[in-house]
């Protein structure tokens, strides 16, 4: 018994250690890529707010529905044209249209739960895949449709805030992603742990047919969750027209770099997607900053999925 | 009641004949959902439509059948089939990505029918497809191959400069986008800019909006610190505005600041980002008040369709109508070899402004229009610089310093 006490006191002191190490190395990284290029921390950090802030409500959905909604995307596009049209009607910021931009997508999400993905939850995977992938394709065509392929773009001052540190100029504006992503992030845990919806939605997450047992309202929980991530995306939508132009296929690329992020975090582990974007986005970056690297930014994101993934995978056959 | 049935058989099929006879069907293939295309279908039926009132061509009516190809090489190919063999089409018009223009040739090739083309600008895709004379004769391709759109640049910032000492443009930095269109255009402004060694030229990739990117922070922290006179970036209408505005972020202020995407998002003009920005096109709204074809054109277009051209596309497809109809006209004909004779004398005033004609290029014989023009908003409107001939306004000298 003592022998094993102490095992795993040393697993326990080697695991310290390695952490240490690695908190160590991360931190001698930062402080050299500052010196060196300090923009990139600054872009890469920016970057990934981008890429969290979206991904955050894909893995909420996949973590109690236990669906990969693959027109995560799309729902976000069709917010951001509903935000575009909806400012220009009325001469408004698209800031003072995030809430309603949520909200108008909670709906939508609500109903496109019920009339479709509430009926395929215990069809296979498969299904459930193609389900949501017809669902974007409808959304992309139906915008492509009424709104032609043609951009969308409403030109704003603040986007283009800076700083002044030196000689570098640091752009600001994107670092309102970060503050949503952290914001999901922690108003995700206060919901999940702190209100009888969100805790039974973790229970439903857990063991929907426990949970249906003691009476929660199993169909009623999934419809929830998955209303709140479109919100979540929505108010996204309405954030990401401020840095980006908007076309039918804008919201594709990031159902897959959500999924991704989503998958290297694990299922379920949302402040798990944050270190994964903050990873994906410095990388990027750094690749970009040097001639020599720079059309390596793409690939790095795959490398970086299948370097967790292994790694994650090896991990727990060793422990196994 | 058998007989009265086989007579009105008889009547349909003799009426459908005869109606068959006094219509001349043309094929068009745009890619429909594009802005371009949804423009250039557009403004081909317009010219048809103009056509039809004024008599049709020699008695015949002329009918257009659109088809789209989606941007795709094999639906561009099916388009091609269905046209030819179950709508029994003339000629065809159409055209704009050299992506889906390559999948058409070989079913174009196997029809021999006329094509008189709008799009396709890469040489080493589609011309080369095409081949030599007089394989490739039933093609006359109306846009500049990208060979004559860099050297038409090339001559334009020349001749602006001797005009205009006060611009003086000695390094390049071209932001490219990670795509064939970007790469392409790379490739061409060092070979026509950096060949005789009197620019320095230096260039970055980014990821465009259209395939995921918009963050263009590197690629301009690069372009800043090169410190270019002619800054130009070759990407698409969604990097436009977020471009601007992270150049602006970083006070990125070059001498020229330089945009040639295929189309400027709806509104660019009217953004204050927009103010002297240049760019490289074919024809704009402002031509109206110099060129009466130009002016034709719009008025007619705006007329039927309550929107603007948005790009040059819906003149080359308007055009392609037009020079096809008087081809048609002068042979008499559709048949192929008499056709391809009277197209060959074409010396059509086009609203973009300038006559066309064809001739030889590297590798086809039948080639429209070599030049594009350089442009730049002012005041929201796209005015022309260069040719001197068409201008509408002078140039505007440096880009403005962000405030």
């Amino acid at each position: 018994m003592a022998a094993k006490q102490n095992g795993n006191k040393g697993k326990h002191m080697a695991l310290k250690r390695r952490t240490a190490i690695l908190a160590a190395l991360a931190a001698a990284a930062t402080v050299l890529i500052l010196l060196w290029k300090p923009t990139v921390i600054n872009n890469g950090l920016q970057q990934a707010g981008l890429y969290a802030a979206i991904a955050i409500p894909m893995g909420l959905v996949l973590g109690i529905v236990h669906i990969v909604n693959l027109a995560h995307g799309e729902f976000m596009m069709v917010a951001a044209y509903a935000t575009y049209f909806a400012c220009k009607a009325l001469g408004m910021d698209p800031l003072f249209a995030v809430l309603p931009a949520a909200a108008v997508t909670a709906l939508l999400g609500w109903v496109v739960f019920r009339l479709t993905i509430q009926r395929a939850l215990k069809a296979p995977e498969l299904n459930q895949l193609i389900l949501t992938f017809g669902i974007a394709i409808a959304l992309t065509q139906v915008v492509n449709i009424l709104f032609t392929s043609q951009t969308y773009k409403i030109p704003l001052e603040y986007v283009s805030a800076s700083i002044d540190i030196g000689e570098n100029t640091f752009p600001v504006w994107s670092y309102v992603f970060v503050a949503t992503a952290i914001l999901y992030a922690v108003g995700l845990r206060l919901f999940l742990t702190r209100t009888t919806a969100g805790k039974a939605a973790v229970a439903v997450g857990q063991n929907p047919r426990g949970a249906a047992i003691v009476g929660i309202d199993v169909n009623r929980s999934y419809g929830l969750v998955f209303a709140l991530a479109l919100a979540l995306v929505g108010a996204m939508g309405a954030l990401f027209l401020t840095k980006s132009a908007i076309f039918p296929q804008v919201g594709s690329p990031y159902t897959m770099k959500s999924f991704c992020l989503v998958a290297m975090a694990g299922i379920g582990n949302i402040p798990g997607i944050l270190g994964a974007s903050v990873l994906l986005g410095l990388s990027e970056q750094l690749l970009r900053a040097f001639r020599e690297t720079r059309a390596w930014a793409d690939i790095v994101f795959f490398v970086l999925i299948i370097a967790v993934i292994l790694g994650r995978s090896v991990s727990w056959r060793r422990k196994k | 009641m058998k007989k009265l049935l086989s007579s009105l058989a008889a009547l349909a099929l003799v009426s459908g004949a005869a109606f068959a006879q006094s219509t001349i069907k043309i094929g068009g293939i745009w890619t429909l959902a594009d802005i371009t295309g949804k423009q250039g279908s557009a403004a081909a039926q317009l010219a048809v439509e103009e056509i039809n009132a004024a008599g049709g061509i020699n008695g015949k009516k002329l009918e257009l059948i659109v088809a789209d190809d989606e941007g795709k090489a094999d639906k561009a190919a099916a388009a091609v089939e269905k046209l030819a063999t179950v709508d029994k089409v003339e000629a065809f018009i159409g055209g704009m990505a050299s992506g889906a223009e390559v999948g058409k040739i070989p079913a174009y090739a196997k029809y021999g029918k006329v094509v008189v083309a709008t799009g396709a600008a890469s040489s080493a895709i589609v011309e080369k497809a095409l081949g030599p004379s007089p394989g490739s004769d039933y093609y006359f391709h109306l846009h500049p191959w990208d060979y004559n759109q860099g050297a038409s640049y090339a001559e334009g910032w020349d001749a602006i400069q001797k005009k205009y000492p006060r611009i003086q443009i000695k390094k390049i930095f071209l932001a490219y986008e990670e795509g064939a269109f970007g790469k392409s255009s790379w490739d061409a402004t060092k070979a026509l800019f950096g060949a005789d060694k009197r620019y320095t030229i230096d260039g970055a990739p980014f990821k465009s909006a259209l395939l995921g990117g918009g963050d263009y922070t590197a690629v301009l922290e690069a372009a800043k610190a090169f410190k270019p006179d002619l800054f130009l970036w070759a990407g698409y209408d969604a990097d436009a505005l977020p471009m601007l505005e992270q150049a602006k972020a970083l006070k990125f202020s070059p001498g020229i600041y330089l945009g040639a995407p295929p189309g400027w998002p709806i509104g660019f003009g009217s953004s204050k980002l927009a103010r002297n920005v240049s760019l490289y096109g074919m024809w704009s709204p402002a031509m109206n008040d110099t060129n009466a074809a130009s002016k034709k054109f719009y008025d007619a277009y705006v007329k039927k369709y309550r929107e603007e051209p948005a790009t040059y596309f819906a003149l080359l497809s308007y055009d392609a109508v037009r020079i096809l109809a008087d081809g048609i006209k002068a042979a008499g004909s559709t048949e192929p070899a008499a056709l391809i004779k009277a197209l060959e004398a074409t010396k059509y005033a086009s609203p973009l402004g300038e006559t066309i004609t064809f001739k030889s290029s590297n590798i086809i014989k039948h080639q429209g229009i070599t030049r594009q023009k350089i442009l730049q908003w002012q005041n929201g409107i796209q005015e022309v610089i260069w040719p001197f001939e068409v201008a509408t306004a002078e140039p505007v000298y440096p880009f403005p310093a962000w405030k």
